[in-house]
């Protein structure tokens, strides 16, 4: 038994809003460890709660009770000290699209406490480990979708952070993007950087990531590695071959094919 | 506070890569200045009207327009910007005092204040306004309009905080114009009719304008000067208070 401390520990995480037909539970309960230097799949249909967890994860959004570590560190009691031993690239590649992609990358580094020369000595390096050092000085409102991404991964990995969140880091990218996105996780990942990831590709997920959770209306439904997902649904339904992931979340959260082909949902992080 | 002054550095470059936000708040407050003195300036003739002190209805009315060019707000849309993109959360994930993304935007207005009154005020110069009070009066001038900017600014952010909208912070930045028309803003307080006399005594920004009104009419009225400095003083406190307290519970 690994008794190493968790580099992500969720217990009974809970989220609830206040909407106009009443309180909405987002997320119902979800406890999670992610084993330090892993990458760490999260999945779950569109409204399922990826996003309200992840948020809630890097202090981004208050928990309504429940409990959430990253790095050993409470995200509730002392978040800065947390925010310090975590980088987080969310969904919509948060960038200031009026300043240039060393300039984004140097700021990022001041707030994280680097001196002026530090801050672009790492703005350097992180630029060459995401290959934009060609686009370094050019606005970011002119930089494709796949940049944005890799500039927006520089920018998490800025203070050397235990542990990664990226919320969906490949939506909305093009095949070749999205592949040369997967490169720059498995690098971050081999430098020691555990990774956790949302993503709604499961093929991103089998590639990518050593163990994963499925949530699904708030709670987790299936958790463990894609192998051992594939082989509980193979032997619970005693089919002749391995299902495929897309099997395994389809079997978690009670969708068919039809289901999830015609099904639209509102998402409110 | 070094955190503040890299974020204030990263908004006056913002501001100086779109200067067609600038525009407008230099030349809506000019043409103002001008339409009103076009239109009420004979009425009120330098040689005999009292309140003017020798100048002519321009130096009356140069208050008003400073206090307009500090009241358009224009960084509590990029705030919305910043919300909308999802830079704002980027900020909110770095271990930064929460204090330090409010003052590092009221660093950068502070400075676009400073640059834009010290302009109206030249032009105003050129134009044959003089500023009765001197030197340090004109850069009491200058200091209390840019406060005044900065005050403006926290209240827009608010807006821009709880709305996360741009269409609602720029509706919400118009609450500015009746606290503008409810002031001495064409007569002095004491020429106003009763009811209107009460209501500009009630607008903290009467205040503002006075002591702003009087640099250029008078010489150093620290009775006056102090009002408007304390008003400045008293709003930008809250204002920044109630910025960060809602950053800080932001959701």
């Amino acid at each position: 038994m690994d008794t190493r401390e968790p580099a992500v520990r969720a217990e009974g995480l809970v989220k609830h809003y206040g909407g106009r037909t009443g309180v909405v539970e987002a997320v119902r309960g979800v406890d999670l460890r992610v084993a330090a230097g892993e990458i760490f799949g999260f999945l779950g249909p569109n409204g399922a709660g990826k996003s309200t967890t992840i948020r809630m994860l890097t202090t981004l959004l208050s928990i309504t009770s429940g409990s959430a570590q990253v790095a050993g560190v409470d995200v509730t009691h002392e978040p800065d000290a947390a925010r310090r031993r975590m980088g987080v690239a969310l969904q919509e590649a948060g960038l200031d699209p009026r300043q240039t992609g060393r300039e984004l990358l140097v700021l990022q580094g001041r707030l994280f406490g680097l001196g002026r020369g530090e801050a672009a000595a790492r703005a350097e390096e992180l630029l060459a480990l995401v290959e934009l050092e060609d686009a370094a000085d050019r606005r970011i409102k002119g930089y494709s979708g796949g940049m944005k991404r890799r500039l927006d991964l520089a920018s998490a990995l800025v203070h050397e952070p235990e542990v990664l969140f990226l919320d969906e880091p490949t939506t909305g990218l093009d095949p070749a993007s999205r592949l040369t996105v997967w490169d720059e996780v498995r690098r971050i990942n081999a430098r020691g950087t555990t990774v956790f990831l949302t993503t709604q590709y499961l093929e991103e997920a089998d590639a990518l990531c050593e163990r994963l959770a499925i949530i699904d209306d708030g709670r987790i439904v299936r958790q463990g590695t894609p192998a051992e997902l594939k082989t509980e649904l193979r032997e619970r339904r005693g089919l002749a071959s391995d299902p495929t992931l897309d099997d395994v979340f389809l079997d978690a959260t009670g969708r068919t094919r039809d289901h999830v082909a015609g099904d639209v949902q509102e998402v409110t992080a | 506070m070094s955190q503040a002054w890299v974020l204030g550095q990263r908004a006056l470059r913002e501001a100086w890569r779109t200067p067609e936000a600038l525009v407008p708040t230099l030349f809506i407050p000019l043409f103002f200045l001008v339409v009103n003195v076009g239109q009420a300036g004979k009425i009120f003739p330098a040689a005999s009207t009292e309140f003017l002190k020798g100048q002519g209805y321009g130096a009356f009315q140069l208050p008003a327009s400073l206090l307009l060019a500090a009241s358009f707000g224009t960084a509590a849309l990029f705030l919305v910007e910043d919300i909308e993109g999802g830079y704002f959360d980027k900020l909110r994930a770095t271990p930064i005092p929460r204090t330090s993304i409010v003052a590092g935007r009221l660093i950068a207005e502070l400075a676009k204040g400073l640059l834009i009154a010290t302009l109206i005020v030249l032009l105003g110069l050129v134009f044959g306004i003089s500023i009765a009070s001197g030197v340090l009066g004109f850069l009491l001038l200058i200091l209390l309009t840019a406060l005044w900017s900065c005050v403006f600014v926290g209240f827009m952010q608010l807006i821009a905080l709880k709305t996360r909208s741009a269409a609602a912070t720029n509706s919400g930045g118009l609450v500015f114009f009746p606290l503008l028309f409810l002031t001495p803003n064409f007569v002095p307080r004491d020429m106003l009719t009763r009811p209107m006399e009460i209501a500009a005594s009630i607008n903290p920004v009467t205040y503002v304008m006075e002591a702003l009104r009087s640099l250029i009419l008078d010489d150093l009225d620290w009775e006056r000067i102090g009002r408007g400095f304390l008003v400045v003083a008293v709003l930008g406190a809250i204002m920044v208070a109630l910025n960060v307290r809602m950053i800080r519970h932001y959701d």
